[in-house]
């Protein structure tokens, strides 16, 4: 379940509201994307790829702004890294234009784009010391005279803490002295674009996290646009401005983090981004900006919606965990109320899960925050419990 | 040692070692010979090895065999390593099969019949047999053997080191040398050493590719023994196994150390990392 790997979504969902703006920029309001007089930095036109028979990339099209954070999220063989190196100049795209900063990249070979990429392997060279392998894209040049080299190097070299491992060669690092190399290296040549594909798959949890937190430090500072590779959900809600979620070469949806978070377009994100339940049903009633939705197993769910349906469509009514409310009582006057059995208990300090099996054999997932120190009566396996949700918790998916 | 190691082992180590070793070393021996008479043993000296000195055909041919080695196996070592690349790097390309296909026949071709083949090109091209011929026709054959070396070191290097340079700005030809060469270099040097090797002790290609004025030792050494086996011979040949043993122990002790520095290295790193 996506609730294991989230770890918190409350929190997550709390951070990620403010993360998209305040991460991208230090300025409130970060949206380039929403002023339609900026050009973007890059703008993909119909890219589509094809591997003899196989379509990697379908028809995409893109536009990524300057300073952004962006991500593209996806489960591997997605398409995501794919489009990272078309862009980058290693894979040539079947059909369609990329261009960067105005100029139509398409057909540039990978040594003369503005762009540098951090490999999920690192892809150090292993015969040169850090030193070495930061200043390659410096030397390649051959316009920086050698002070200045030097110069750049110690920058970048300062702004990873890699100093001290200046002479040492890469098999002589460890795993996360080697990934803040690898971005060194991406950096060094203070490209416009700074593509990471996968930059933290290698590490484990807790110094992945750290990583992220240094990916959007480095990102800030230097203002470039940081084009991120994912599939870890988490990883993407924290650094990005913008996510674009790919599902089998097809761009799905393109939002900020806390958009793709409440208002996902499709079952397919909502169950891949956070944990979700999803009632199917039918539109019984439209009323102001309401709907109230026939679920399959009997229950009547009335719910706010903006999403133009028809009575009788089929719909899907998607509901966040840590939305729906789990007492021991009825509430007196909710507008969406079930009973159930809780089941399973996951106890995970600062909240728990509950996993509530309802009359029609339904099974259904609250959280709630450990808040108070000591409850009076705990819910506990077996209990009989009631579920209610606001009529603004749930969305409504078509799709 | 294993604690496994048991008498059935034992044993077929000793006769598998004797089976390959005693000829060699019955040779070693009989060049130490006092008697011109090379099956009778009649004491120590070494006459023969200073006799070797005063021997000008025998010192010829020798210089010949080093030349015809240092040439062709640098310029098979540089063609093998191009053609390893195309083979590992292209892709997928129409006619790659037979092209690799192509380029290892040779491993596998009776050594007569490309000795044959490359004397009907040299003589339907009008080529004076000679020095020249004999390199071409090393070069041709240690080829493959040197694509071959390069090729197993190529297919595990990671691809994306190449891809970073040039993501970094490397023109392909910068890539190449500054990155790809550097790296594959241990096995360039190994595909050098085999080429110079097979080179050395090549006997039929060079009988065929050959003309008036260019004898390989393995050639002098194969038309004096026709005329009768001398303690000479015996000492030449005994040199000859003394550089090829001391060539294989250098290469395998520079490997071992180089290894065991890596490992090392490694451990240091992780240990200061906690």
């Amino acid at each position: 379940m996506a609730v294991a790997t989230a770890g918190n979504p409350q929190a997550n969902h709390a951070s990620s509201q403010r993360a998209g703006p305040r991460t991208a920029a230090p300025q409130s309001g970060f949206a380039p994307w929403k002023n339609p007089s900026l050009a973007p930095i890059v703008r993909f036109e119909g890219i589509t790829k094809q591997f003899d028979d196989f379509v990697a990339v379908n028809d995409v099209t893109l536009d990524i702004y300057e300073k952004e954070f962006f991500a593209l999220l996806g489960p591997s063989g997605c398409g995501k890294s794919t489009l990272l190196r078309m862009l980058a100049g290693f894979e040539r795209p079947t059909q369609g234009k990329t261009i960067v900063a105005g100029q139509d990249i398409t057909d540039l070979p990978p040594y003369q784009r503005p762009v540098n990429m951090m490999f999920q392997s690192y892809a150090l060279f292993p015969h040169m010391t850090v030193e070495g392998n930061i200043g390659f894209g410096l030397r390649q040049e051959g316009m920086l005279p050698k002070n200045k080299i030097a110069e750049r190097v110690d920058e970048a070299m300062g702004m990873l803490e890699l100093r001290q491992f200046a002479k040492r060669k890469p098999n002589q690092l460890s795993g996360g002295q080697q990934q803040r190399v690898a971005l060194a290296r991406a950096i060094a040549k203070k490209p416009r674009i700074v593509l990471l594909d996968e930059p933290l798959g290698a590490l484990d949890k807790k110094p992945r996290q750290q990583a992220q937190f240094e990916l959007m430090r480095i990102q800030e500072t230097t203002g470039t646009t940081f084009i991120i590779v994912t599939h870890d959900q988490e990883e993407a809600m924290t650094v990005a401005s913008r996510i674009a979620v790919m599902e089998k070469g097809v761009l799905v949806q393109v939002a900020t983090p806390g958009d793709i978070y409440e208002n996902p377009k499709t079952r397919y994100i909502a169950g891949f981004i956070g944990d979700v339940n999803i009632f199917a049903g039918t539109v019984a009633a439209i009323g102001d900006g309401c709907i109230e939705i026939n679920a399959k197993d009997g229950y009547q769910f009335k719910t706010r919606s903006s999403e133009p349906v028809t009575i009788g469509q089929q719909v899907w009514l998607a509901l966040r965990p840590e939305k729906i409310r789990i007492a021991h009582e009825q509430p007196a006057s909710a507008v969406n109320a079930i009973p159930g059995k809780v089941e399973d208990i996951g106890y995970l300090g600062s909240i728990s899960h509950y996993h509530v099996r309802t009359a029609p054999g339904e099974r259904i997932t609250a959280l709630r925050a450990n808040a108070a120190h000591t409850v009076e009566r705990p819910i506990s396996w077996e209990d009989s419990v009631w579920l209610d949700w606001p009529i603004d918790a749930g969305v409504v998916l078509t799709g | 040692m294993n604690k496994n190691f048991s008498w059935f082992n034992l044993t077929s180590i000793t006769f598998g070692f004797a089976f390959l070793y005693i000829p060699i070393l019955l040779l070693v021996i009989f060049s130490f010979n006092e008697s011109k008479l090379v099956t009778v043993w009649a004491g120590w000296s070494t006459k023969w090895y200073s006799a070797l000195l005063e021997n000008q055909a025998l010192k010829d041919a020798a210089w010949v065999t080093i030349r015809v080695g240092l040439m062709s196996a640098t310029v098979s070592t540089v063609l093998g390593t191009l053609a390893a690349i195309t083979l590992v790097r292209m892709g997928r390309f129409p006619g790659r099969t037979l092209f690799s296909g192509m380029i290892f026949a040779p491993l596998v071709m009776p050594e007569v019949i490309i000795g044959l083949s490359l004397l009907l090109l040299f003589v339907a091209m009008g080529l004076d047999r000679g020095f020249w011929t004999i390199t071409l026709a090393h070069i041709t054959f240690t080829m493959c053997y040197a694509a071959v070396v390069v090729q197993a070191r190529l297919q595990d290097f990671d691809k994306s080191v190449e891809e970073a340079a040039m993501d970094l700005g490397a023109t392909p030809i910068n890539t190449f040398f500054q990155v790809t060469l550097p790296i594959i270099a241990p096995s360039v040097i190994s595909a050098w050493l085999l080429s110079f090797t097979l080179s050395l002790d090549d006997l039929v290609i060079s009988s065929f590719a050959t003309g008036p004025g260019a004898t390989t030792l393995p050639m002098k050494i194969y038309s004096q023994v026709r005329l009768g086996v001398t303690p000479e011979i015996n000492a030449i040949s005994t040199i000859l196994i003394g550089i090829v043993t001391i060539g294989l122990l250098l290469a395998a002790f520079v490997t071992k150390r180089q290894t065991e520095r890596a490992e090392r290295e490694r451990r240091k790193a992780f240990g200061a990392a906690g």
